[in-house]
Order: C-alpha cells, then sequence, then structure tokens
C-alpha cells in the first residue's frame, strides 16, 4: 500500500469507529444520561405536587366511566344549567333596557363622539339615532322594565336577576357566541357545559351529561365549536339531539335488528375495544366504550324522555308547543324534562336574532317582534314549571345573546337600511338569571342613558362563566385541565364572580 | 453565610429541649431506688444537652442578628437560653460531687422551668405572641372578617374603625411592635408612611404604585405575595376598601363621608355596616356546621352498586347527597341502606322511585337531611310520619304526590322548612291557610299554574 492509500485506509477506519461511538449502548447512556435524569426528576418532583402546583381543583378522571357524578369543590347552588342562547343577539333596546332620552334623539345625527375611535360590524358614516321600538313598562315588586314584547315574561321579573352592563370585545356572531360558551373568541377551547361535565359528571347514567338543541331553522354562526369539548377528553362535548324525529339519528334498531342482537354486537365490538385497549393503553378506547354502553342504555332512555306527547294538555298550552315540529318551545319543555332526570347541563340556541332592519324579517318592528312571540311563553312556561316542581332552587336558567344592539339605526355602507334595525353593539347589553341560588327580582348594572355604554356593574362573558361556575361549586381559578404544559381554565386569566347577584 | 448557619437555629434549639428535659426528668426519677441505675447514664445526657444549647445559642445568636424581630423578646429569649446553657453546664459538673438529693432535684426543675420558658419566648418569636392562645379566643379572629362591624359607617373614622383593625388583624403579627419582616411596620402613621426597605409601601393618591396593594395583589404563589400563603389572605372587600382608602389620599383622620364613595366602594361599606364580609368565601350554610365522620365505604359500595348515585355535596364534607334516578329495580332493602349513612344523608331525590309509605320509615332517622324530594312517588299521608322528626329539612318536595292536609299536619315540628312543593296532590288552594298556620315561615307553593292566553300571542307582524 502506498502512503496515500494507508492514510486513506486509516482515515476511514476512524470514520467508522466515530461513527460506531455513535451507535454504541454505551454512547447512548452517556449521551441521554442528563436526558434520563431530567425525566426521572421531572416526574420525581412532579410527585411532589404542592411544590411546583397550587392547590388546584383536582377532577377524578375515570376514562372507564368519565360521566360518573362527582362532587364539586365546594356546596354549590345549582345542580344544573339550562342556559337560553338567542343566537344573532336580540335588542336590549327593545326589551329590556329602556332608554326615553333614546326616544328624544330619535332620528338626529349621531353625536360624532360615540363614533370617534369605534367599530362596528356594518355601521359606516354618521347613522341617525333610533329611539325605543317598543312600549315599556315597570312589572312586579321590583319594577323592573320589561317591553310589551315579551308581556308573560314581564310577569316573572320577580324571579329573575338583569345583568344590565354586560361587555364583549367581539362584534362579529360566531366569535363573539365562542367567547360566551368557550371563554376564547378563537376555536378549541372546550365549552362550558364540557368543563361542567368534566367537572361534576351527571346525575343519569343513561343519558348524555350536556344535550344541545337547537332552534330558528339554523345552527349559531360558530358552529357545533361552540358545544365542543376542546381540549377535555371528547365524552365531554355536547350531544345534539333534534326536537323533530327520533331526538338522535339512526337512535331505533334498524328492522330486523332486535335488542338483544343489538346488545350482542355491541358486547362484540366492546370486546375488541378492550383488547385495543390493553394493547394501546389510550384512556379514549375505554371512553369508547362506555360512549356505547351509553348508546345502548339511551336506545331506551332517550327516546322516552325525549318525547313530549305524554305531557298533559295544560303542559303543552303553557309552554305554547308545536309537536311534531322543531321549536324553540318543544325543545324548551324538553329542557325541562332532561333536567328531571338529572341532565347536567341544557344548551339550548334559538337563532334568527339579528334584527339589522334590512329585510322585515329582520326589522324590530316586525321580525324581532314575531321571534319574541316565540318565546315569550315557553321561558315563562319553564320558569313556572321549574318552579312548581321543586327545580327552580337548585337548576340556574341562563338567557342571553352574545352581544347588544347599537342605539343608532343601521346603515350598511352608509345607505340607510329599508327596515328599523340596529347593528351588533360590544358596549352593552342584557342577560338574566334565574333559580340556581341568584337574587331574585334584582337588577345588576345600568347603561348611559342612552343605553350606548355601561356605567356601573358592568360585567363580561368571563364574569359571567366565573358566577356559573360558582353556583355549580367551583372557584372559577382552582379549576383547571393541564393541557399543552399549562393549566387551563374556563375563564383564562380573566373573571370575578357576581358576587352582588348571589342570594 | 453566618446567617445561613443561623437559620439552623430552629432545628438544634428542639435537641437541648428534648435532651436536657429528659435528663432531669430521669434524675428527679433516680432519687428513687427503683430508678438509681439511671444515675450512669445521666452526666452523658447532661454533656450532650449542655453541648446542644451552647450550639443553639449560638445558632441563635447568629439568627437573630439576621432576622427583623422584636429586639425586646429576642433578648429575653436571648438571655434565658444562655442561662439554660449555663445552667446544665454547672448541673453536669456538680453531678457526681454533689451528694445532696435536694439539691440536684431543685437544679433539675430550675432548669425545666427555665426551658419552658425559653422555649416558649421562641416559639413567641417565631409564629406570634398570640399564636398558643389563639384558639382559645372567641372567634379565633384568623380567617373571620379582620374588621368588627361598624353600626354607623359614614361616621365612622376610616382608618381607626377600618383600616387600623384591618392591618391589625391581617399584617400586625410581622410588620408590628414585635417583627419588623423588611423593615416595615404597619402599626402606626408615621411608620405605615416611613414604608420598609424597599420604600413605597403607601403612595398617597396612588393604591396602584404602593407596594402594599402591589404584594397584596401578586399571584398567590409569588415569593413577594402579601399576607403570606400559608397565612390567612385578605378578601377581595377588604383589598377593594385598602385600594379606597390610598386612592382617597390614605388619610389618618378623616371619617368615611368625608371620602368621594363610587360605586365600586358602596357595597363594601354597606357589608362592613352589616359586619358580614360579601365577598368572603361563601358561608356553607348548606351544611351544617358539625364536623361527621365519612359514611361507612360497605353501604357506600351497596348503594352504588344497587345504582343509587351517592356522592358527597363537596369535596370537602361527609355530607352525602342520594339520588335514586338510576335505579331500575328497586329491591326491597335498598332504601333499609340509608339508614347506615343516617348522619351523613343530607340530599335525597326520590322522584319516581318505587318508594311507599312503609318503605320510607327507613329514612325517619336521617336527622341532618336537609332537601328531600318524593315527586311522583307512592306516598300517602301515612309516609309522612317518617318525616315528622326531620327538624333540618329545608327543601320538601312532595309533587304529584297523594298526601292531603292531614299528612301536611304531621310536618309541624320542621321549623326549618323553606320550602313545600304541594303541586299535583290532594292539597288545594284553601288548605294553604291552614298549613301557612303550622308551618308560617315556609313558602309553599301549590303550583298549578296557567299562562294567559293573550290576542297578540298568537299575532304575526308582516312588512306592510
Amino acid at each position: 500500500m502506498t502512503r496515500d492509500e494507508l492514510n486513506a485506509h486509516r482515515l476511514i477506519k476512524e470514520a467508522h469507529e466515530a461513527n460506531a461511538r455513535l451507535h454504541s449502548r454505551r454512547h447512548f447512556l452517556k449521551e441521554s444520561a442528563m436526558g434520563l435524569g431530567a425525566l426521572a426528576m421531572g416526574s420525581l418532583l412532579g410527585s411532589c405536587g404542592n411544590l411546583f402546583s397550587d392547590k388546584q381543583t383536582r377532577i377524578a378522571y375515570d376514562p372507564a366511566h368519565p360521566l360518573l357524578p362527582k362532587s364539586p369543590p365546594l356546596v354549590g347552588k345549582a345542580k344544573s344549567v339550562i342556559y337560553l342562547h338567542m343566537a344573532g343577539a336580540p335588542s336590549q333596546l327593545e326589551l329590556f333596557d329602556f332608554k326615553p332620552e333614546l326616544m328624544k334623539m330619535d332620528g338626529q345625527d349621531c353625536p360624532p363622539s360615540l363614533l370617534a375611535g369605534k367599530k362596528f360590524a356594518f355601521i359606516t358614516g354618521v347613522p341617525k339615532m333610533l329611539g325605543p321600538q317598543a312600549t315599556f313598562a315597570k312589572h312586579g315588586q321590583s319594577g323592573a322594565l320589561v317591553s310589551d314584547n315579551l308581556p308573560h315574561f314581564s310577569t316573572m321579573v320577580d324571579e329573575v336577576t338583569f345583568l344590565k352592563a354586560v361587555k364583549t370585545d367581539q362584534f362579529n356572531h360566531a366569535p363573539a357566541q365562542l367567547l360566551v360558551h368557550t371563554g376564547s373568541p378563537r376555536l378549541g377551547r372546550p365549552s362550558m357545559g364540557s368543563w361542567v361535565t368534566y367537572g361534576l359528571g351527571s346525575e343519569n347514567q343513561n343519558l348524555p351529561g350536556y344535550v344541545v338543541l337547537t332552534s330558528g331553522g339554523s345552527f349559531p354562526d360558530a358552529g357545533k365549536s361552540v358545544w365542543g369539548s376542546g381540549f377535555l377528553p371528547s365524552v365531554y362535548q355536547g350531544v345534539q339531539c333534534r326536537s323533530e324525529g327520533d331526538p338522535v339519528l339512526f337512535i331505533k334498531d334498524p328492522d330486523g335488528m332486535n335488542r338483544d342482537l343489538r346488545k350482542a354486537s355491541i358486547e362484540a365490538i366492546n370486546k375488541a375495544n378492550e383488547q385495543q385497549y390493553q394493547e394501546y393503553n389510550d384512556p379514549e378506547i375505554l371512553s369508547r366504550i362506555a360512549q356505547y354502553e351509553m348508546a345502548y342504555r339511551m336506545q331506551i332512555s332517550a327516546p322516552e324522555v325525549m318525547n313530549i306527547n305524554d305531557e298533559p294538555a295544560y303542559i303543552h298550552e303553557m309552554y305554547g308547543t308545536q309537536p311534531g315540529k322543531a321549536c324553540f318551545a318543544n325543545n324548551v319543555l324538553l329542557a325541562r324534562k332532561l333536567v328531571e332526570k338529572g341532565v347536567r347541563y341544557i344548551q339550548l340556541f334559538d337563532w334568527g336574532w339579528d334584527a339589522h332592519g334590512d329585510n322585515p324579517n329582520n326589522s324590530l318592528n316586525i321580525g324581532l317582534k314575531n321571534k319574541c312571540r316565540t318565546i315569550d311563553r315557553p321561558i315563562t312556561a319553564l320558569l313556572l314549571d321549574l318552579k312548581q316542581r321543586g327545580l327552580l332552587e337548585e337548576t340556574l336558567v341562563v338567557w342571553g345573546g352574545e352581544f347588544g344592539r347599537t342605539p343608532m339605526m343601521e346603515n350598511r355602507n352608509g345607505i340607510q337600511n329599508p327596515f328599523k334595525g340596529r347593528d351588533h353593539h360590544t358596549e352593552a347589553f342584557t342577560i338574566w338569571m334565574a333559580g340556581g341560588g341568584v337574587k331574585k327580582g334584582f337588577t345588576h348594572g345600568e347603561t348611559d342613558e342612552i343605553g350606548y355604554s355601561a356605567i356601573s356593574g358592568k360585567v363580561d362573558a368571563f364574569d359571567i362563566q366565573a358566577t356559573i361556575l360558582n353556583q355549580l361549586g367551583f372557584d372559577h381559578e382552582q379549576f383547571t385541565y393541564p393541557f399543552q404544559g399549562r393549566p387551563f381554565r374556563l375563564t383564562d386569566v380573566a373573571g370575578k364572580v357576581i358576587r352582588e347577584v348571589v342570594a | 453565610m453566618l446567617e445561613f448557619f443561623g437559620r439552623f437555629h430552629p432545628v438544634f434549639v428542639h435537641l437541648p429541649i428534648g435532651i436536657l428535659l429528659l435528663a432531669c426528668i430521669c434524675i428527679l426519677l433516680s432519687l428513687k431506688q427503683k430508678f438509681a441505675n439511671l444515675k450512669h447514664a445521666i452526666p452523658l445526657m447532661l454533656l450532650f444537652g449542655a453541648l446542644s444549647a451552647i450550639v443553639s445559642c449560638v445558632t441563635g445568636y447568629l439568627l437573630a442578628n439576621g432576622g427583623d424581630y422584636d429586639v425586646n423578646l429576642v433578648s429575653y429569649h436571648q438571655w434565658m437560653g444562655i442561662s439554660v446553657a449555663v445552667l446544665s453546664i454547672i448541673l453536669w459538673i456538680i453531678y457526681k460531687k454533689v451528694k445532696s438529693n435536694g439539691v440536684l432535684a431543685a437544679v433539675a426543675t430550675i432548669l425545666v422551668i427555665l426551658i419552658s420558658i425559653t422555649g416558649h419566648l421562641g416559639g413567641s418569636l417565631t409564629h406570634g405572641s398570640d399564636y398558643l392562645t389563639a384558639p382559645l379566643k372567641p372567634d379565633g379572629a384568623k380567617n373571620g372578617a379582620a374588621i368588627p362591624p361598624i353600626p354607623n359607617v359614614q361616621e365612622a373614622f376610616v382608618y381607626q374603625n377600618a383600616i387600623q383593625p384591618l392591618l391589625k388583624n391581617r399584617c400586625y403579627s410581622c410588620h408590628g411592635s414585635e417583627k419588623q419582616k423588611g423593615k416595615l411596620r404597619l402599626d402606626q402613621e408615621e411608620y405605615i408612611l416611613k414604608g420598609g426597605e424597599d420604600g413605597h409601601t403607601v403612595v398617597k393618591g396612588k393604591a396602584d404604585e404602593s407596594e402594599l396593594i402591589k404584594r397584596i395583589l401578586l399571584p398567590l404563589n409569588d415569593e413577594d405575595h402579601m399576607a403570606p400563603k400559608e397565612k390567612p389572605q385578605l378578601s377581595t372587600n377588604e383589598i377593594a376598601l385598602l385600594k379606597w382608602w390610598i386612592n382617597n389620599g390614605a388619610d389618618f383622620k378623616k371619617k368615611f363621608k368625608d371620602l368621594p364613595q363610587g360605586d365600586d366602594i358602596k357595597p363594601v361599606l354597606a357589608s362592613l355596616q352589616k359586619g358580614e364580609d360579601a365577598t368572603a368565601e361563601i358561608k356553607n350554610n348548606d351544611i351544617p356546621t358539625e364536623e361527621i365522620s365519612a359514611a361507612d365505604d360497605k353501604s357506600l359500595k351497596k348503594l352504588a352498586d344497587a345504582g343509587v348515585t351517592i356522592v358527597p355535596v363537596s369535596q370537602n364534607t361527609n355530607y352525602l347527597s342520594a339520588n335514586f334516578v338510576n335505579v331500575q329495580v328497586m329491591g326491597k332493602d335498598i332504601l333499609d341502606l340509608l339508614k347506615s349513612i343516617d348522619k351523613q344523608l343530607l340530599w335525597l331525590k326520590l322522584e319516581n322511585a318505587k318508594v311507599n309509605d312503609q318503605t320510607l320509615t327507613a329514612i325517619k332517622d336521617c336527622k341532618n337531611l336537609s332537601r328531600l324530594n318524593l315527586n311522583n312517588t307512592q306516598i300517602t299521608d301515612a309516609g309522612l310520619v317518617a318525616l315528622k322528626d326531620l327538624d333540618q329539612l329545608q327543601s320538601l318536595s312532595l309533587v304529584g304526590t297523594k298526601v292531603t292536609l292531614k299528612g301536611i299536619d304531621q310536618l309541624k315540628k320542621l321549623k326549618n322548612l323553606k320550602f313545600l312543593y304541594l303541586y299535583q296532590t290532594k292539597i288545594t288552594k284553601a288548605d294553604l291557610a291552614a298549613i301557612k298556620k303550622l308551618l308560617p315561615k315556609t313558602n309553599l307553593d301549590t303550583g298549578n299554574y296557567r299562562i294567559p292566553t293573550l290576542s297578540q300571542d298568537t299575532t304575526v307582524f308582516k312588512a306592510p
């Protein structure tokens, strides 16, 4: 071999050795010692618990029985929640927030001070002010103002707490709805019902803990993520039931499939799933098994509870139901039945409250009035019916939209809309709550004399979420779920319980 | 570095306390013939005790130099500690030479007394001088409202009647006359204004710049958070009051009525007047104050196996809530199982359950039961006998049962009953007056509500 060849040979050998060194066991152990050590350290320290984490609420999550009822950290006044969301955002100025001063300004140009630096969804240029398009009167012993759009509900004001100065920072439907229900205007967070069923489970093991019912001909703009489970285990997402036909599609066994065969097939599927679980240990597989079993039980329980036909005629009349059709009244009656059966969280969406005034169905004195007809009896009946059954004490009913509406008449693209309508408004709107340990016949918060902005008792979505959790027995600051390396809260880093409204 | 060794003082002090006490006990015992053989061990005990006492004195001295302790208290503690060390050395030296039992017994007794006094003074330094006796004082003043009720808020002095008691209860133990952690004293006007070593404790008119408020608002886990994590925390009302006081000039003389009162502070002042802290943690008035033992696991398991949903009403209590909604087949003995949890059972829901007058007797001793739902069950008047002594009942729901006025008559002892639901029972509106007489404080609800039909219910508005 020449000297060069020798050199080359030596170099190749060295390279091989260097390469081999990278693959040796000794090398692996040496190089990874630090990493392994750190891992071990992490788990050691992790088990020290309180060293690094605060006394956060620990929720015992059992993937095989995800909906077993659990105790809240504190004693909750409410056991269930019925959230009535008027998707599209009803006008507070035509329902609860009476502003005689605004009447005087009707038809005048909007003062520039109200427009400077503000953004609206549609209003451009200088809109005209628009006085209240309804007649108001004081009701009940509490003297709460309710318009003639809700003649029946106005008899219930002494059961209700009004929050008249709710604020938001989102002026489009989808993000604003997400903010109300998930605590973030962006997609991906668990909804309030998911948090609640995660934390409390459900009393009834034959029904989902979190049921969603929609009406009004359309889903809420934010879509199904508004009842999604986000990063919580998927078993906690809202189960959407239909109020027309079968409550859940394909709930009946198909022809030729009897109950025993169904049971046998579900058992076979679950056996296969169990094998899968032995192999991968993924807790979601256990959830899936639990869901199959729940679905089997629901085949019996759901059609029974979701059937309003068994209710006596006077109850139907009270709610103003339309059996066989999909409507808000039917859903509200269903909500009562579900609460009675121990369902934890019932979320209703009623679409069609977006009174811009660009067509008659969207106007304050045609469309809005018709919409009010469809909810007035049902919401009144719900409160009365829960009350007479002793359920209002332990059921928190919340009614509201995702934002409010402007005291100005909408002028889309600078041109006045053909019908009376108002644009989206973030600065002040009204939400009410009843039952579940909130005050009766109480009003919290106040807006200025034209209802443009909140002047006292301001609250936002986080405050309302904190309050709802509080009524259920949670401290919203301690109720967390670890995800992506940090504990997450429904209320993120905000929110304060509205103590003033807690009875 | 020296201060570091000083920090070992709290560890070392326990050695002389233990060893010397044992030595003294042995000395006293060895005076009896029966324990005479203890005598051989005593010099060694005394030696170790004396040595550890010296180490404790040295570390204690180093710690006192570095800490902010009440000078007087430290000096008492120091001299008592030194005298313990000196006396223990003397005792070790003289032990073999003195033959008089009386002298030995006397010296040992004096030593025990000295150790006790030194120990108590040390404890007062670390935990505050009222630590030992706090539990004996009425209402403990520990977690309750820090400010006593002020009958007429507007005429009261802001500092004297509210801020000072607040600081006293929440801050003085570390920032008062005894201890001045961070060189801060909050017990007198001049000291408050002077501030601690970081200055700016109170910036008149600017709560946000005042170190006092800043630290209170830091996250609980922050090292600088006040009050320290393990101490009682300020309530939101108390913080609001402090901020309001500072924002309005931190005046020491003015009355409440002299300061501007925004909407934010009004509810706080109202609750001061009532003497309750509206924002303090919700009082669990739903749970009896009496602590009880946990229910027997076996009974709980049996109930759960039978399909009864049974959980504590909250995580920190043994009181239970039971719901029979999932019970498919009501076996004979399921209700009898409730007897084994009769103390713990607080809420019970038997709605739609197969329970009758006879089986209901199982709950007659559930003395703490506060909510009971018997909706749509077979219960009749005869069954209500089982409830006659359940005087803690607050809510009773008998919707859809066959009870009559006669049955309700048996409930007259239920003085705590707030709600009685009688919808779809045999009780009519005419009976209400009679029930009202029996249970004057109870809200009665016979339901059967109707919503009148208005002409406008069906009006459909159309575009012109």
